[in-house]
């Protein structure tokens, strides 16, 4: 490398990098700033949404209401004798109503769910478990979404580089899930998921002999999230496979031809070549398809509305409807606060650093 | 060479700044004009004017703003509307502008124009449910001539609901409820000789008609759809439920929360036992359009909706064309019949730099004449004015309205002037708990409990009987 | 043989793939067509057909009534070209601010460049919503009118990926081509235009593309900056706001009709780039 290639060149270099990344800094602080700076400010308020009600400050009363948690034991029903009473069809031990163990002054706190440990019963409790709830769903849904479009668009992008007749036929194929907006596939994936038979799964699955025909996909928490994980798969491999694709572009062919002199197979040439040189890309696709689907919102409003959030609708809900907007903005930072999360790890543990050059 | 790179650049940089911004100004009609300051308060900013394809430019010529309904049959109607009103008004043009479809994204629409104190939208349509939440920034009708004239014609409960403080911040514009709709051949066929008028009743027949059904062949049928999904429809269905079995209207008008009670923890544990028995499972994802679509084919004895059903209900190709009819709810008595009220007002933005203009609109946009019209429109709006349910015009060509003025007379209010600002929390709390008893994870005692803690919680009201 | 029998198997998986592919990704668009031909009694039949029925004699018949409302939806054909214009306008803006910045992300040496890509990172790690109302406010105090707006904010979306993107194609690109005009006596700058930007066209386009598809898709903002302008809308609003003949219906076979109609501008995109995708990858070979 050129290390020495002389201080007045690094340093015509160095001038150079700052003007090509001006416009950029200045675009996005232009726009953003003023948005950004309000969001911090406002979270530390109890400001609500288009009142002329006296805003206050109110420390960290926002987030503390957001983030609250406590565990409580949770002692079993007793009968008249002081025994546990005992569900006689089950077996299983009835517990009294969590609402009666969770503390109510000087906030209270609501259930969340209940878990079993060393044979004892427990209560998660929160002061406001949508929450909660709505952090650990989207981050279950960006994990699985995010692992399952890498994997599938991986397949897809090695599949469209082959060669083969149609290949840009295919290759316009992939894009159309993107294509759709995202109002409209929302509101076709809502119809094909229907509850009865006039949605396409239950039609299929009730001719394949599977359910009755009335299996509530969008109702039964249990199917609900594989059901969102399911349309953003098949709504954002293709972005996904697009940026792989070109990455796989960018390898030079004669790496590959030599790799075949050297007798390696297509599945060691994959591991040993196409990988580590698609790294790079790999990593700048996982950190944005990861941020969005940690901010995903039109799916989760127009499919489930308010059956079950994701951060970011809970956030709209909150803003729009309760108006509360000290609150919605606390729970912007702590969105922000996990995704800055997930990209540290992200850079840190792909290597997505450049001083190095 | 480095310069003629920087010419190109900045050069496609420059285009597409061009072809950004062209379509703003040779446009037959430019989009919005830039608003000055709020605080300002000119009479007529020229700005405006040049909004306005229809007049030109002139001095003293006001120019209005109305956010008007969704794209379709009832924003056509409207757009008739404001042609009329141009034509018989040089002075006071108005300016109509599609809203969205979606109420959410409507009341989101106007509080961020609110937020911002912007002059750019003078009359708005205001759904039942926000008179209370809008109150500080709607301007009070009471203030103006005429009115109080023109309301005393309105139904009286409406009227009172658009009351804020004793201000007046909407003018009645068309009116909504839930109703019973039943299927006129199925209950002939199965020996009923009328509608349901107790719950217990519909229970019956909805079961014998189903299970009737179900052994001919048709293994969708349901005998009761209605709309369970956790939303603003949910607060509707289950305050009717409430509401009849004599379990109050959550929150009471004079502040005090009513919910708990038995009356109301019945209702909703027999809400929840007609789920998988005379209602689908699948009725806690059901909206209108959900039930609606049921209904549609054929797939259903009863649905409870809005109005909005009756025409697409006699659409050519559904299923139940001329084999239904609609009627008031059941009770847990006969008699004890309730329908959640909905419906639309028109309000006047505070913001606004007309409001004379913009107040006299209002007033000719729900005058008894325009209320005539807009009833016997396609989009068959119900009118707030009393003496229109006697209307020749309207008992010939819209025969179920005069028929329904029991019902939209003893409409029952959701309490969102009594829990202002915070009806959407109220409601939010209330349908999140109810939805819990739909789902089977909670009974009704224990809902009407937890929600009487949340209200005490967010509210500070006291507790009491309904 | 025994190569020629390995060919032929390897042959006809990939064709198995293929196909499986395209079945799972057109299968949803397939559905979204058959519903655009049905009316609101055809699509509460129970069971739903795969192909439009007629809901009593069950004879094959296609509703055309949807396409019809859709063109003949004047605020349709103008949402087309607005959506053009902005995402165009986001499109190439973004693509050209973003290569600067790639670049000098990717191949050029300067102290702070972690902390560059965490800043631009940082940026779109806010839900849209939390921004919205700041953005609001100020577009509505600075006047800006709402097609210019859009294509504004949208940068705080598409400006940061295309420059990360592009920052990792620049990265892959061999130091030694850089360095070797260099020493020919070309400043960074002209190895930049003349000798980097085309070797990296396909994730020019690809990027594009995509920055392309997102500012097309876009709704939350759409709908609040053309809230007092609908000549100003975009296809999504528009079409998830389309005309239904009574205030609560959803003309869902209207929705999908306009979806389908909406994305053949974009395939036809498609298709003409991913001949340009190839171009690069031929041009790209020049550099062994």
């Amino acid at each position: 490398m050129a290390r020495q290639g002389g201080s007045d060149l690094a340093r015509r270099e160095q001038r150079l990098a700052y003007w090509l990344l001006a416009p950029t800094f200045i675009i996005l602080l232009a726009i953003a700033i003023y948005p950004l700076f309000s969001v911090f400010y406002t979270s530390f308020t109890n400001n609500v949404f288009a009142s002329a009600a006296p805003t206050e400050f109110v420390g960290f009363q926002n987030y503390q209401r957001l983030l609250s948690m406590t565990i409580r034991q949770l002692p079993p029903r007793l009968d008249e004798a002081g025994r546990p009473i005992v569900d006689p069809n089950t077996g299983a031990v009835q517990y009294e109503s969590a609402v009666t163990v969770l503390p109510r002054e000087p906030i209270r706190f609501r259930p969340v769910t209940q878990f079993d440990l060393f044979g004892t019963r427990y209560v998660l409790g929160a002061t406001d478990p949508n929450f909660i709830r709505a952090v650990w769903d989207t981050i279950v849904f960006a994990v699985a979404t995010v692992f399952l479009e890498l994997v599938l668009g991986m397949i897809v992008a090695l599949i469209v580089n082959a060669n083969f007749k149609g290949r840009g036929f295919m290759r316009a194929i992939i894009l159309i899930p993107w294509a759709i907006p995202t109002a409209v596939s929302s509101q076709m994936w809502a119809y094909m998921l229907q509850p009865n038979r006039t949605g396409f799964f239950n039609t299929v699955f009730w001719y394949l002999g599977l359910g009755n025909g009335e299996i509530p996909f969008l109702s039964d928490p249990a199917w609900q999230l594989p059901s969102m994980i399911m349309i953003d798969v098949w709504k954002t491999t293709p972005f996904m496979a697009l940026l792989l694709l070109a990455g796989l572009q960018l390898i030079p062919g004669d790496i590959y031809e030599a790799a075949d002199v050297d007798g390696a197979g297509p599945v060691r040439q994959f591991f040993q070549l196409t990988l580590p040189l698609l790294k790079g890309t790999i990593a700048v696709a996982l950190v944005f398809r990861t941020l969005d689907a940690l901010r995903v919102f039109d799916l989760f409003q127009i499919v489930l509305g308010q059956a079950r959030y994701s951060m970011a609708s809970f956030t709209y809900y909150e803003l729009i409807q309760n108006r509360q907007m000290g609150y919605s903005s606390a729970s912007s930072v702590v969105i922000f606060l996990v995704l800055s999360v997930f990209a540290v790890t992200y850079m840190r543990s792909l290597g997505v650093k450049s001083d190095d050059h | 060479m480095k310069r003629r790179f920087l010419a190109i650049w900045s050069l496609l940089l420059v285009l597409s700044m061009v072809l950004a911004a062209c379509p703003g100004q040779p446009a037959p009609t430019p989009t919005a004009p830039p608003p000055p300051p709020a605080q300002e308060a000119t009479p007529a900013a020229p700005a405006a004017t040049e909004a306005q394809p229809a007049a030109p430019a002139q001095e003293g010529v006001v120019t209005l703003t109305w956010v008007g309904p969704g794209p379709g049959a009832e924003f056509e109607f409207r757009r008739q509307q404001a042609e009329r009103w141009n034509a018989a008004n040089p002075d006071i043009q108005v300016r109509l502008i599609e809203g969205p479809v979606s109420a959410t994204d409507r009341i989101g629409l106007y509080l961020q124009a609110f937020q911002a104190q912007s002059a750019d939208i003078d009359i708005m349509q205001i759904d039942v449910i926000w008179p209370g939440d809008l109150a500080e920034h709607l301007i009070d009708f009471y203030e103006y001539e005429g009115v109080a004239e023109a309301v005393a014609g309105d139904f009286p409960a409406i009227v009172q609901n658009n009351t804020v403080d004793g201000r007046l911040v909407g003018l009645p514009w068309f009116t909504d409820g839930g109703l019973l709709y039943y299927r006129t051949d199925l209950l002939e066929k199965y020996g009923f000789d009328g509608p349901p008028q107790t719950w217990d009743e519909l229970e019956q027949m909805a079961q014998t008609i189903q299970d009737g059904e179900r052994a001919e062949g048709n293994q969708d049928f349901w005998g009761f759809v209605w709309q369970g999904a956790p939303y603003e429809g949910l607060t509707c269905d289950a305050l009717e439920w409430i509401y009849s079995s004599g379990g109050g209207t959550i929150v009471s008008p004079d502040k005090v929360i009513t919910i708990n009670n038995p009356a109301a923890a019945e209702a909703l544990d027999r809400a929840y036992s007609w789920i998988g028995k005379i209602t689908p499972p699948g009725v806690t994802s059901f909206m209108e359009e959900e039930s609606r679509r049921v209904w549609h084919g054929g797939n259903a004895a009863f649905m409870r909706n809005w109005p909005y059903a009756y025409g697409l209900s006699q659409g050519e190709d559904s299923a139940v064309k001329d084999k239904f009819d609609v009627t008031a709810l059941p009770g847990k008595e006969a008699g004890m019949s309730a329908a959640t009220l909905g419906g639309w007002q028109v309000g006047v933005s505070k913001y606004s730099r007309n409001p004379e203009a913009a107040v006299k609109l209002a007033l000719w946009l729900t005058s008894e004449e325009e209320q005539k019209a807009q009833a016997l429109s396609p989009s068959s709006l119900i009118p707030t004015k009393v003496a229109l349910y006697s209307d020749p015009d309207i008992a010939e060509q819209r025969p179920f309205m005069p028929r329904l003025l029991p019902v939209f007379t003893s409409a029952v209010a959701r309490p969102s002037t009594a829990t202002a600002p915070k009806y959407n929390e109220t409601s939010n709390i209330f349908f999140s708990n109810v939805f819990e008893v739909l789902t089977g994870r909670m009974s009704g005692a224990d809902a009407v409990a937890t929600i009487e803690l949340d209200l005490q919680d967010l509210l500070g009201f006291p507790v009491g009987a309904p | 043989m025994t190569t020629k029998m390995k060919r032929r198997i390897n042959r006809i998986l990939l064709w198995v793939l293929i196909v499986l592919m395209a079945v799972w990704m057109l299968f949803p668009f397939y559905w979204a067509i058959n519903s655009s031909f049905k009316s609101e009694g055809m699509l509460a039949m129970t069971p739903t057909t795969f192909i439009p029925r007629d809901p009593v004699t069950r004879e094959v018949s296609f509703f055309t009534r949807n396409y019809e409302a859709v063109f003949t939806n004047q605020a349709f054909l103008r949402g087309i070209v607005n959506s053009v214009i902005v995402a165009t306008s986001v499109t190439l803006l973004s693509l050209a601010i973003g290569s600067f910045a790639g670049f000098a992300l990717g191949k050029l040496r300067y102290r702070g460049k972690t902390a560059t890509l965490y800043v631009i990172l940082a940026m779109t790690m806010f839900p849209a919503i939390a921004v919205l109302t700041g953005l609001y406010a100020m577009i509505n105090n600075l006047g800006i009118p709402p097609i210019p707006s859009m294509i504004i904010t949208y940068m705080l979306f598409t400006l940061p990926f295309t420059a990360w993107v592009l920052t990792a194609f620049f990265r892959e690109l061999p130091t030694e081509i850089f360095q070797s005009a260099q020493v020919d006596g070309a400043s960074p700058f002209q190895t930049f235009y003349m000798i980097m930007l085309p070797l990296t066209a396909p994730a020019l386009v690809t990027t594009g593309l995509l920055a392309f598809i997102g500012a097309w898709n876009e709704y939350l903002f759409a709908l609040t900056f053309t809230s007092i302008a609908p000549d100003a809308r975009t296809l999504p609003v528009i079409i998830a706001n389309f005309p239904s003949q009574f205030s609560r219906q959803i003309p869902f076979g209207e929705i999908m009709a306009g979806g389908i109609v909406s994305s053949v501008p974009l395939i036809a995109l498609v298709f003409i780039f991913q001949r340009r995708i190839v171009a690069g990858l031929t041009a790209g070979a020049v550099k062994g």
